[in-house]
């Protein structure tokens, strides 16, 4: 379905702490990576960050639920804008960022609570977390 | 607030509406959601339909058809279940979702008249899109006074003496194990579709509400009924699950062909009539059959095609139907390459994708589930929709039910009296968490997802929208295998415990395996076809109608299945 895609493999660039040098990744084609399509061009983002967390780093946090673009969960800065992980392609170079470091937890994960002033037992916001 | 008075696990739409009614009895409430309120379940991905006869409709000021009564609502959906129903829970859903729906609208939720679903005989029910309507009961919810826990994720219902006194489970924030203590626990954790790959639903439905219930001695009803919408796309993998085929097709009136990988229009050996506009179970079980035959797709779908219609015909869907815009925007995606590959001529493989879970935890009409201070609404429940689901009628079971769970779950702990000392002894406490925090504290073992990836083709295979006894007996010994090998060998690699994915993935696999074998168990025993449960070795639809009900031998993990006639309280088969 994307003849003129051509990315067996993939570069990514992760940045995983607010002041850190992202982590880069290089992963295998998506059938060596047990995905089942042809192209990463094909693959969400979520969907290669759950391959990185399965398969590469198992210390890596995201948040995924309904994987198109409702719930707005996996909320993330991919090349520079604030999208949904899940529908958004991957592509070689890629350059995936917290959407807002102020409200970092984890990785990719920011504080994203609907109901936090009525929050029990809640943990607030990392305190490592710089400024945006 | 310990104990509170009601925990509700799970925060959809019956969820809260349990907590709404929970709080206006007045009791303090507790909502407990693995993810994020608002942010997860099945809701937000709701069309949106809800259910309501006309004559109620027009009460509440719709403009609607006035000979659709309660009654003609109650026998379509008994009708649409194939007798499989719980007249008892259908019967307080159809005459009781008016109501509902006004409190909502006064609320200010916006609620329109809906145009005529498949399955209803006539023009019924109205419309809120989901994330409105998961916004309208999140608002409310909170307005009303509800506290909540999010991202903990919760794993086992702590008991004393046979009744239920809170709940056990992980906070995956700060890597907490800790007990919730309630004189009263509502579950509402939704269905059990995540365990199937190829699905609509979303990532966190893997059946752990209905699991915590068998555990704590509740039974399972129906787990083998699984609503599977046909003709969603499985490939490429970001659009893997979604419907857009099937709306742009035959859900539209539109005779796009299903074809084998001969070329042969399958459909005319199901309902030659009908064919591609036949019901959705019918054309998810044909689907599934070509591809347990032999003749499907490179990806194990069949095709859709629309090569026979003039090539611009699909420009004109977004005049004909609201469903589509101009820009081919639908849901979080833009579709334009699709559309254009099927002007091209091309066709689009597709295949039935789980969708919504007809059976589990058998409740009554108040929600309650048996195991005193336990109740249940919502899709983690069984028995309302029997062998199949009608459109809207999920909207209406959720208001309905969750209403009804929350006020007797607030009236059950206002009686309550023994709550001060229902704790667990520090002995037992130490066990439950031990239980818990196994998969992080093992060396080496299972890798948890790798895991849950075996149960989903494990899932796929045998309860599909076609099943038959020798792969259900297959996979009935490759569970089992699973449980007594694998389970106690979960182990995290990252030793880190809080956000850690290994470990919540471990206590999802830890939830979803005695899920899955009920559901096994039931398919098997239910050996003839009826409503979404169709055998490929056993065509026939059964002579009697039979309940099948799942429980746990009590101090032991062996599941045990038994069938129950059907009562026909009020509606007969004719």
């Amino acid at each position: 379905m994307n003849p003129n895609h051509s990315t067996p493999t993939l570069i990514i660039h992760l940045n995983r702490t607010p002041d850190g040098v992202p982590h880069t990744y290089m992963l295998p084609s998506p059938s060596e990576a047990g995905i089942g399509a042809n192209d990463w061009a094909d693959v969400s983002v979520s969907g290669a960050l759950q391959y990185l967390q399965r398969a590469v780093d198992p210390t890596l946090a995201f948040s995924l639920s309904c994987r198109r673009g409702l719930c707005n969960v996996c909320a993330m800065r991919i090349d520079g804008v604030v999208t949904t992980a899940c529908t958004t392609p991957v592509h070689d170079g890629i350059v995936i960022e917290p959407a807002r470091s102020k409200l970092l937890l984890r990785d990719t994960v920011i504080e994203l609570s609907l109901v936090r002033h009525a929050r029990i037992g809640a943990s607030v916001p990392s305190a490592t977390a710089t400024e945006d | 607030m310990n104990p509170w008075d009601v925990i509700v696990i799970g925060s959809g739409a019956a969820g809260l509406v349990a907590a709404w009614h929970a709080r206006a009895a007045g009791a303090d409430v507790l909502v407990v959601n693995k993810g994020l309120v608002g942010r997860s379940g099945a809701t937000i991905t709701s069309g949106g339909g809800i259910s309501v006869s006309g004559r109620t409709a027009i009460e509440l000021g719709f403009d609607a058809n006035p000979d659709d009564t309660d009654e003609a609502f109650f026998a379509d959906t008994i009708r649409s279940g194939s007798f499989l129903s719980d007249q008892r829970l259908v019967d307080a859903m159809v005459t009781g979702v008016g109501e509902e729906l006004r409190r909502l609208m006064a609320g200010g939720a916006k609620i329109t008249a809906h145009k005529h679903a498949p399955g209803h005989s006539s023009a019924r029910g109205v419309r809120i899109p989901g994330p409105s309507m998961q916004r309208a009961v999140t608002t409310a919810a909170l307005h009303a006074g509800a506290k909540f826990r999010e991202d903990f994720q919760s794993t086992e219902l702590l008991t004393r003496d046979g009744a239920v006194i809170g709940v056990a489970g992980l906070d995956r924030r700060t890597g907490e194990v800790e007990a919730l203590y309630g004189r009263t626990v509502v579950i509402a954790t939704g269905g059990a579709t995540s365990n199937w790959s190829l699905r609509t639903a979303p990532e966190e439905l893997s059946g752990d509400g209905h699991a915590m219930a068998l555990a704590a001695g509740a039974e399972l009803i129906e787990m083998e009924m699984l609503q599977f919408l046909p003709c969603c796309l499985v490939a490429p993998d970001m659009w893997r699950g979604l419907q857009f085929p099937w709306i742009l097709g035959p859900q539209s009136g539109v005779r796009a062909w299903l074809l084998n990988r001969y070329g042969e229009r399958f459909m005319a050996r199901w309902d030659p009539e009908r064919m591609e506009l036949s019901t959705r179970d019918v054309v998810a079980a044909a689907s599934a059959a070509e591809v347990i035959e032999g003749r499907g797709s490179p990806n194990g779908g069949v095709y859709l095609s629309w090569a026979h219609l003039p090539r611009d015909i699909v420009d004109n869907f977004p005049k004909w139907t609201r469903s589509f815009s101009a820009d081919w925007r639908w849901e979080g995606f833009d579709m334009t390459p699709l559309v254009e590959h099927i002007r091209a001529g091309h066709a689009v493989e597709v295949a039935p994708a789980a969708h919504f879970s007809l059976g589990g935890i058998r409740v009554d009409a108040d929600g309650f589930t048996g195991v005193p201070n336990l109740y249940a609404c919502g899709e983690v429940t069984g028995g309302v929709h029997g062998g199949n689901r009608l459109s809207g009628n999920a909207g209406a079971q959720v208001l309905v039910q969750g209403k009804a769970a929350g006020r007797a779950a607030a009236a059950r702990a206002q009686k309550e009296t023994r709550a001060a000392a229902a704790h667990l002894a520090d002995e037992a406490w130490r066990a439950v968490q031990a239980r818990i925090q196994s998969p992080l504290h093992r060396k080496e073992g299972a890798v948890p997802g790798d895991v849950k990836r075996r149960l989903g083709q494990l899932v796929d295979n045998a309860l599909g929208a076609i099943r038959n006894g020798v792969t259900l007996e297959k996979a009935l010994s490759e569970i089992r295998t699973i449980a007594r090998d694998d389970l106690a060998q979960l182990a995290c690699r990252n030793r880190e415990a809080a956000w850690n994915r290994d470990w919540s993935d471990a206590l999802e696999c830890l939830a979803a395996v005695p899920v899955i074998e009920s559901a096994l168990l039931s398919a098997l025993a239910r050996s003839s076809s009826i409503g979404a449960h169709q055998r490929q070795d056993a065509r026939d639809a059964p002579t009697v109608r039979e309940h099948g009900l799942i429980s746990l031998k009590s101090g032991s993990a062996t599941l045990t299945h038994r069938a129950q006639p059907v009562e026909f309280s009020i509606l007969s088969p004719a």
